[in-house]
């Protein structure tokens, strides 16, 4: 049972991690700094527990505002260059934060000992669900609870003005300054509440596992950040959530007897989505194969072929 | 309303456009015509901010605006059209007309109606030009979905529902046929009514001569023309850059009334 609690929290902390890229691929960028923005929550919430002795609820708020913050400042700059470039800032700017950590000893006497990141050796003793007799369950409960407020915000966030300047910005950045809408203002505001979430998830990370290490937060970590959305599709918000149940509970959990083979098959799968559902696996509305092709209703979500392109 | 001083724009050795002054009035149909190639779309992301001139000024309303970021201009009310469409196609259509939608409102009203206004609002709003524009019945489909002429269409609705008094259609004639070039026509016109004022770059003569109150002739980024449509097709200079030789009336007449 306790496997089982274990890989839905694991799966409640990735699908918000999922959820934060969703926002920055809205806005059409390729992003591989959440897995820097979720390091940097998962060391801050870390910290003012164990540290400073906060409250989790005060630890987390500030963990996804100190990721947002460090998300809209690095955005600025960051979002000026798109495509490939981007990604290369966003990695080197991930690298970096890992690094930081990875060379940041700081520990502090607490009734509890010595507590503190520690370099190469990691950040341990996070202890603030045992301290305080939170069962697995709870923690459960509190991880699955924020990914439904989450989930909720960003629902009613797509349905406001702001979720189709995302969406237009992200179809053309020609069109889209052409009309009026303020660029940079669309993907910083995109970047800052994607690494606000990033945060988030960061601090539940370092809570449920208890002790973090700078491995822990490599390129990989980011990879999966994008797969999850792309893999589900940008339309809907549950396509992200479906396809972390998918790679967290069926591909890495279910097929763990695969031993290496795990990660060819891992690749072959994203293959396999985008020949199949270019637009993500919930992209388009879920129809049998073969069925009902031939009269494509106009308003499907299939994209026409523009032709008309110079 | 918009005055171009002395306007450049090289790309490297090419002068796209070339030393170009030109006013638009208020309230006027501008044709800006043109061989392939002679600057004609190059002075629309002059005007619209996608490029910053090598040399000279653009200013509009009296304010210089030649490097103004295009997102500021289109909100100082300068909207356009391209001349191969730019929809948000994976948007319907009220998304696309209401993502254009400048709100000009300031402080918290101004902010909230900009970023975190409710959809109905865009529902609302679009239902207000789809009738001009001919979508009735659309509101709902996604852009790429639309057929070719309703994708022209919303194009224009998309740079009119902006709110702009001064629009800039590149090509919106392009591929259609004569029945939609004649509701292109009328809608221009109603546009024009409304107060705005329209510079039409195109290439189908008998709309430009018929809906234009004054055209403006480029060629090699220059221009070699500019006054009343039929001044302007009586030109020696004119029927030269297009026909590439002098006066051949017949080749001219048969060009000018393609």
């Amino acid at each position: 049972m306790d496997f089982y609690i274990g890989l839905l929290q694991v799966i409640g902390v990735h699908s918000l991690l999922g959820l934060s890229a969703w926002c920055v691929l809205h806005t059409g960028q390729v992003s591989l700094a959440q897995g820097g923005f979720f390091a940097i929550g998962a060391y801050g919430a870390g910290m003012l527990t164990t540290m400073l002795g906060w409250p989790l609820g005060w630890a987390l708020l500030m963990a996804a505002v100190l990721a947002g913050g460090i998300a809209v400042a690095v955005g600025f700059p960051a979002l000026r260059v798109k495509g490939l470039m981007l990604v290369v800032a966003t990695t080197a700017f991930a690298e970096i934060v890992r690094l930081v950590f990875f060379n940041l000893s700081w520990k502090v006497q607490t009734p509890e000992g010595l507590i503190g990141p520690d370099g190469g050796l990691g950040f341990g003793g996070i202890r603030y669900f045992q301290a305080n007799a939170w069962s697995n369950l709870h923690v459960l409960w509190l991880i699955w609870g924020l990914v439904a407020v989450v989930m909720a915000l960003l629902w009613s966030l797509d349905r406001t003005r702001i979720g189709t300047l995302w969406r237009a910005v992200g179809e053309d950045e020609v069109a889209a300054q052409s009309a009026g809408i303020n660029l940079t203002a669309a993907k910083v505001s995109a970047f800052g509440i994607g690494g606000a979430i990033a945060g988030l998830a960061g601090g539940l990370f370092s809570h449920n596992t208890t002790h973090i290490e700078h491995g822990n937060f490599t390129i990989l970590l980011a990879t999966f950040a994008i797969a999850y959305p792309i893999l589900g599709g940008l339309k809907s918000l549950a396509g992200t959530l479906v396809a972390v149940v998918f790679i967290q509970g069926v591909l890495i959990e279910g097929l763990r007897f695969l031993g290496d083979w795990r990660s060819l098959l891992f690749g072959a799968l994203i293959l396999l989505v985008m020949l199949v559902r270019p637009t993500g696996v919930l992209g388009a509305p879920l129809r049998l194969p073969f069925v009902g092709r031939r009269d494509e209703p106009t308003s499907s979500a299939i994209p026409v072929e523009r032709t008309h392109h110079a | 309303m918009l005055e171009l001083r002395h306007v450049s724009r090289h790309f490297g050795g090419v002068k796209a456009v070339d030393g170009l002054d030109m006013q638009v009035h208020q309230g006027e149909i501008l044709g800006l015509i043109g061989p392939n190639g002679s600057g004609k779309s190059t002075t629309v992301n002059l005007i619209s901010g996608l490029y910053a001139p090598t040399s000279g000024s653009v200013v509009f309303q009296g304010e210089d605006i030649s490097h103004l970021p295009t997102h500021l201009r289109a909100q100082r009310g300068i909207a356009r059209t391209f001349q191969n469409i730019r929809l948000f196609s994976q948007l319907s259509v009220w998304q696309n007309l209401w993502a254009a939608r400048v709100e000009r409102g300031t402080g918290w009203s101004g902010w909230k109606s900009r970023w975190l206004a409710s959809a109905d609002q865009g529902r609302e709003l679009a239902e207000q030009i789809l009738e001009f524009s001919g979508l009735q019945g659309k509101r709902d489909v996604l852009a790429g979905n639309l057929a070719f002429g309703e994708q022209r269409r919303l194009e224009l609705a998309r740079a009119a529902i902006s709110g702009a008094p001064l629009l800039l259609l590149d090509e919106p004639a392009a591929g259609m046929n004569a029945t939609e070039i004649d509701e292109l026509d009328q809608r221009i016109r109603a546009l024009r009514d409304q107060g705005r004022t329209v510079v039409l770059i195109e290439h189908h003569m008998e709309l430009v001569m018929g809906v234009c109150d004054r055209v403006v002739v480029l060629n090699f980024g220059r221009k070699i023309a500019e006054g009343a449509p039929q001044q302007v097709q009586d030109d020696p200079q004119v029927r030269a850059a297009y026909l590439g030789a002098d006066d051949n009336d017949e080749l001219m007449n048969a060009a000018l009334a393609a």
